[in-house]
């Protein structure tokens, strides 16, 4: 697969390390045990699009968010964690 | 046995990446690889609400690209991280020099956390493109003289920066030179032996 | 000799080979298969289940019978394709799955018991009793199985790997690749023109067609001139594109020694190659007709027949009187016939099941007639023909079946698009859900004709690249009528595939066994799971199933293909990673020194570190080892410990951001000290620790174990970027950048005074738990720690990597009255398991800090990641506690792993009260001890417990000890 990285282009998924479900991005603050429970151990396993996050470890060493359709590998998206969470605030 | 109340101790002897005394130098065919135990690297990152400085004067070049002032370079290493380089300044505290040009950033000494090698060719592009397509996967475009990429080769994670269409560096982790060293020889001897 | 004048070899040079030790001679563009057909060689083989003697079959990489092995020794490779081999002088091959030789074989016994293998033989046969699995059926099954035999030595040739990125990707070489890279090559894409074969042309290196009115191999010389000139164009030949991969990423390997004695650099290259767009121009695969006994040597694919006699200039024929005939039920086939006559081969008969069928040139013509059999033991001598119910011998020693022709949609197919039936073609086509960026062009797309297949590689091509499509020489383009005969009915065995042995009947049989799914009958038959893939069979099969079941070939369906599209050597995949570049190797800076001071390595990872350091008169590894431990515990000893990661974290929120990495406070560590850190993975688990020492007011350094370097990093990175982006906090790596050597013993700081300048290492000035920058020998920067994993007085100073060894040297050197040991890993384990430190054993990711011993260390005033879970009723319910276990018996030894039982107790999970992590012997002590997890361990001091190994049978008595064997209180470290 080739991860378009928004500040590099395309780069071949082996350049990555794969993570999972970017709903990981959404931490519980506080201690909430049951939160916590949920966004360690829940996840959505959707066939079809999917945000998730990679990690561009043989390279830039950025996260990024990827939304990818699991179905067919199509990616519709790729941006910068830090800049998904600074617009979630 | 040494006495221990020897006042003046000779100097520790430094080595280079590649175990030797002096830099391993090697050619095949067009190909001259150099390993360069001489360059002084820092990174450089500037702190939030900082302005992005210009240490030595260098213009801190854009995602993927390097950019070079006399004998320092500049290269992006990722958001917010640039690599500062200076030839044969290796043996002084460089990243202090670097933490001078821009005071408040965070700087951190990288010299010898890296085995810098430097590729040239005696016949123009060519013979080092036939090289690259054999380490790294690149588009051409990421490989063009002023780009800098940070990839994969063979399992190691590196800089390949294209000062001109005829000369590139490598640069990996330092533990792994021998490795490194290894892959690129082997390849410039095939290419050697067969172009 | 059958060679015939005309073809594409060089006949001005005779190189010379041998099959099965015979020696033979062929020319350079020869393949293994036509110059075995030019000596009169007809038997090549002999088929996988029945070993029934087979023939060359095909001219391409579809080929099932004619599989040899080639070369010899440790070079030795199965299974290869002579119709693909590129013949080279001193050639060598031999034939395969034949007892004692390939004209008597003693399991062809196995054809007169075929009754008893038919289809789903294995599956009913092999069921019962269950005993006999392991020592009949298995070894039974294994010797069977297979054609030819891997080599048992190393291969010695070498394998490399490349990547390749394009505009456009053309796969295949013949009229419709080269049209279409011409097109896009001056368009001025960047192209990639790959063929499997070693001459580009495809198709029309092997037809009689015009060009242009001139040969067609004339065009394609100029087409592929035209091409070289151009820098934007690379061609490889002998590259098979094996896989089509996601986002437009091929698989391919270029087989660039193969054709010569031994390879001049790499044997195989694997490329990965990037391409924006792709046109599969693979073109098309003839079919069978299968009829009674229709597998002898001497019945080939009338396509094959036609190549075999025009490119090469050479025919099947034992001798040149030897006849010739046709059997078809397409026009293709009388292309065949009118292509032999032209070039002087007796055509004997067309037999053609259409009663309408014509003549394309002056031969005999069978109309309305099928052949219904077959005779020649080792070679064909005779064809049964039936025409109404009337049957007539022909003598004849060659049989060329032409049953149409199958578009090569493979690769059009790996992203699991199903290839659709096409009536007007009687074949599938490429599937409508191409892999993105695909197009097909050519026979692959139904396009079979010179003309149509030279148009549409270029108008593919065009408006792919939204350019204009090249021009192109007049072609014929004459239309294929055919009215497809997919088997003969009739008694005895029809092959349908030739590799797996798969008859009609046995198709017949699945049948009346319901296996009703296409995906049922390959499994049930075998059929298409030969090293071919079925390439002459699937499409067949599929027509006879649906015969059986009275639907379309289109209701019956097909399966899709994956990759490989053709057999890959493992070794090529591998793409040269073995041997030095299997992985990176990492050296420590003071390998020199280890290898000086003959040091015995051991892989960590990737790196080699110095285990230990035997000297003379050592006779086991624990002499020395014992010997490290106590000059360490009794003076000091120097240990690299290089490999532990560190990283660098700065910036204004550095410690506030360190506070959420570790599960203990480091915003309130003081500048100039060093803490301990534990961290926690998120579901409360612990998984990394180490040191972390603050050096300036922003800038700590945090040191990781050596397994958990990257992994740290990474999630350090995660943190700063996902959860924490708006702490500013700047991290990098920096284990390479320093030498770090561990100088810990009781008179470490009396060797460390002889390398510092000037600097004050008192107690006071430098107290456990404190760092500093200083320099040593003369000016070199470095950093001390006094931090301790031994146990005793010790530090870590760091030197720029360059100096690492030479520091190390020196250490040694001035050491040397105050009795300075290096010492390797081993002497560090059992050092810190006489203190009781945690390690990678400790902290395996199922452990928690409570554990440990350290769930206070947790700390409630603050969140950090694992916090809220570490809290869970479950883990803090877990009373299983780090203890120190000491065998009873000092001659006894403490397996690491086993299990730890109250006295008396059953061995059963049950009872199961925890297990040994780390046990060694403690030369300190005296005795057997180990670190252990023990039910209620912190109340069970003193009690006799017994560690069990179930797996080898041995269980030890053991008392509970604290885990701090040796100076519980730590007066030695402060000291």
């Amino acid at each position: 697969m080739l991860i378009p990285h928004p500040l590099l282009g395309p780069r071949d998924a082996q350049e990555f390390t794969y993570l999972g479900d970017a709903a990981l991005l959404n931490r519980p603050e506080g201690g909430d045990e049951a939160a916590f429970h949920a966004y360690t151990h829940l996840r959505d396993n959707p066939a079809g699009p999917h945000r998730e996050l990679w990690y561009h470890e043989q390279g830039d060493r950025s996260w990024l968010v990827v939304t990818r359709d699991t179905a067919t590998h199509e990616i519709v998206a790729a941006e910068l964690a830090m800049d998904v969470k600074g617009a979630a605030r | 046995m040494a006495d221990p109340t020897l006042a003046a101790t000779p100097r520790l002897i430094p080595l280079c990446a590649l175990g030797g005394e002096i830099p391993r130098q090697t050619s095949f065919g067009a190909l001259t690889l150099i390993e360069r135990p001489d360059v002084a690297l820092a990174s450089l990152a500037p702190r939030g609400g900082m302005a992005t400085p210009a240490p030595f004067g260098l213009t801190l070049p854009q995602p993927g690209r390097c950019a070079s002032a006399g004998d320092m370079t500049a290269l992006w290493s990722g958001p917010g991280q640039w690599m500062i380089a200076a030839d044969g300044q290796a043996d002084t505290d460089f990243a202090a020099a670097v933490q001078a040009q821009a005071p408040g950033a965070s700087v951190t000494d990288q010299t010898d956390g890296w085995v810098w090698i430097d590729i040239a060719s005696a016949a123009r592009g060519a013979p080092l493109d036939r090289l690259l397509e054999k380490l790294v996967n690149l588009p051409p475009a990421a490989l063009q003289p002023g780009r800098a990429a940070r990839t994969g080769l063979h399992h190691l994670g590196v800089f390949v920066m294209r000062q001109g269409a005829d000369r590139l560096a490598v640069l990996g982790m330092r533990s792994a030179a021998g490795s490194l060293w290894h892959a690129l020889t082997q390849a410039a001897q095939r290419l050697e032996t067969r172009p | 000799m059958t060679r015939i004048p005309g073809g594409l070899v060089d006949r001005s040079r005779t190189l010379s080979f041998t099959f099965d030790g015979t020696r033979y001679e062929g020319h350079p563009g020869d393949t293994l298969a036509s110059a075995l057909m030019a000596n009169g060689v007809r038997l090549v083989g002999r088929s996988f289940k029945y070993h029934r003697p087979r023939g060359i079959f095909s001219a391409g990489s579809e080929e099932p019978n004619a599989l040899v092995t080639l070369r010899s020794g440790a070079r030795a490779e199965p299974n290869t394709r002579a119709t693909c081999v590129e013949l080279y002088d001193g050639l060598a091959a031999t034939s395969q799955n034949r007892w004692p030789c390939l004209d008597f074989d003693a399991l062809a016994v196995n054809d007169i018991a075929s009754p008893f293998l038919a289809a789903g033989f294995y599956y009913k046969t092999f069921m019962w009793p269950k005993p006999f699995w392991e020592k009949l059926y298995e070894p039974l099954i294994r010797r069977a199985a297979g054609l030819g035999a891997l080599g048992r030595d190393p291969d010695p040739d070498a394998y490399d790997k490349g990547f390749l990125h394009c505009d456009l990707l053309v796969i295949g070489g013949g009229a419709a690749g080269l049209a279409a890279a011409l097109t896009a090559g001056r368009a001025g894409a960047s192209v990639i023109l790959a063929d499997e074969d070693f001459r580009l042309g495809g198709r029309l290196l092997m037809e009689s067609h015009l060009l242009d009115d001139g040969p067609a191999a004339a065009w394609v010389a100029a087409a592929e001139a035209d091409l070289d000139t151009m820098p934007n164009v690379r061609i490889l030949r002998r590259t098979t594109v094996f896989g089509s991969y996601d986002h437009g990423i091929f698989g391919a390997i270029e087989r660039v020694g193969d054709h010569l004695p031994r390879p001049e650099t790499v044997r195989q290259t694997l490329w990965r190659i990037t391409a924006r767009h792709s046109i599969l121009a693979a073109g098309a695969t003839e079919r069978h007709i299968p009829f009674a006994d229709n597998d002898r040597p001497g019945i080939l694919l009338g396509g094959a027949l036609r190549a075999y006699v025009n490119r090469w200039g050479v025919t099947p024929q034992a001798r040149d009187s030897d006849r010739v005939a046709i059997f078809t039920d397409n026009d293709d086939g009388h292309r065949t016939a009118a292509d032999l006559v032209a070039r002087g081969v007796p055509v004997l008969a067309v037999i053609d099941p259409r009663r309408d069928a014509r003549r394309f040139g002056e031969y005999q013509l069978f109309s309305g007639a099928t052949v219904t059999g077959s005779t020649g033991r080792r070679s064909l001598t005779s064809i049964e023909i039936t025409r109404d119910g009337r049957s007539d011998v022909l003598e004849c020693a060659v049989l060329g079946v032409s049953g149409g022709w199958n578009p090569n949609v493979h690769l059009a197919s790996h992203h699991r698009g199903r290839p659709q039936w096409s009536q007007a073609h009687q074949a599938f086509l490429p599937p409508a859900d191409l892999p993105p960026g695909m197009a097909v062009a050519g026979a692959a797309a139904g396009h079979g004709s010179p003309h149509a297949a030279l148009r549409s590689g270029a108008q593919t091509a065009a408006r792919l690249l939204d350019c204009s499509a090249a021009l192109l020489p007049h072609a014929e383009d004459a239309p294929l009528c055919q009215l497809p005969l997919w088997h003969v009915p009739g008694r005895g065995r029809a092959w349908v595939d030739f590799q797996s042995d798969v008859t009609v009947k046995d198709i017949a049989l699945a049948h009346r066994e319901n296996m009703r799914s296409v995906e049922h009958l390959k499994r049930w038959t075998t059929l298409g799971m030969a090293t071919d893939q079925g390439k002459t069979a699937n499409v067949t099969a599929l027509g006879v199933m649906a015969e059986l079941t009275g639907a379309s070939v289109a209701q019956t369906g097909t399966t899709v293909f994956r990759p490989p599209y053709t057999p890959v050597a493992l070794a090529a995949l591998g793409g040269g990673d073995s041997g030095m570049t299997f992985r990176p190797t990492r050296l420590t800076p003071t390998h020199g020194f280890a290898v000086a001071h003959g040091a015995r390595l051991v892989e960590a990872g990737q790196w080699m570190r110095a285990q230990m350091f035997p000297r003379a008169g050592e006779t086991h590894w624990r002499d020395t080892v014992d010997r490290e431990v106590m000059a360490v515990r009794a003076g000091v000893g120097l240990c690299d410990v290089t490999t532990l990661g560190k990283i660098d974290v700065q910036g204004a929120d550095a410690g506030a951001f360190l506070d959420r990495i570790y599960c203990n406070a480091m915003a309130s560590l003081r500048v100039g000290k060093v803490r301990y850190g534990l961290m926690l993975r998120e579901d409360g688990f612990a998984y990394d620790d180490g040191t972390c020492a603050r050096l300036a007011d922003t800038h700590y350094v945090v040191t990781t174990t050596t397994a958990n370097a990257g992994l740290v990093y990474s999630r350090m990175e995660f943190a700063r970027q996902c959860l924490w982006p708006d702490l500013d906090v700047q991290l990098i790596s920096t284990t390479d950048a320093w030498a770090q050597i561990a100088v810990a013993g009781p008179k470490s700081r009396a060797l460390l005074e002889r390398v510092v300048d000037g600097f004050d290492m008192s107690n006071a000035a430098v107290p456990f738990m404190s760092c500093a920058a200083l320099t040593v020998c003369g000016g070199v920067r470095a950093r001390l720690f006094r931090i301790s994993f031994s146990g005793e007085l010790a530090y870590e100073i760091a030197v720029p990597a360059r100096y690492g060894n030479a520091l190390m040297a020196r250490l040694a050197d001035l050491g040397q009255d105050l009795g300075v040991t290096p010492y390797g890993t081993e002497a560090l384990s059992v050092l810190r398991i006489e203190k009781g430190h945690a390690a990678a054993a400790e902290l395996n990711g199922q452990t928690t800090a409570q554990m440990v011993g350290m769930g206070r260390m947790v700390s409630t005033r603050k969140d950090s990641i694992g916090a809220v879970m570490s809290r869970r009723k479950g883990l803090v319910s877990d009373t299983r506690r780090l203890v120190g276990l000491r065998a009873i018996d000092p001659a006894a030894r403490i397996p690491a792993g086993a299990h730890l039982f109250a006295q008396g107790a059953a061995r059963v999970t049950a009872t199961d009260q925890g297990w040994v992590t780390s046990a060694c012997w403690s030369p300190h002590l005296k005795t057997p001890i180990a670190l252990g997890f023990l039910a209620d361990g912190a109340e069970r001091m003193g009690e006799t417990i017994v560690a069990a190994n179930p797996l080898e049978g041995d269980e030890v008595t053991l008392t509970v000890t604290s885990p701090h064997f040796i100076d519980p209180e730590g007066d030695r470290l402060r000291g």
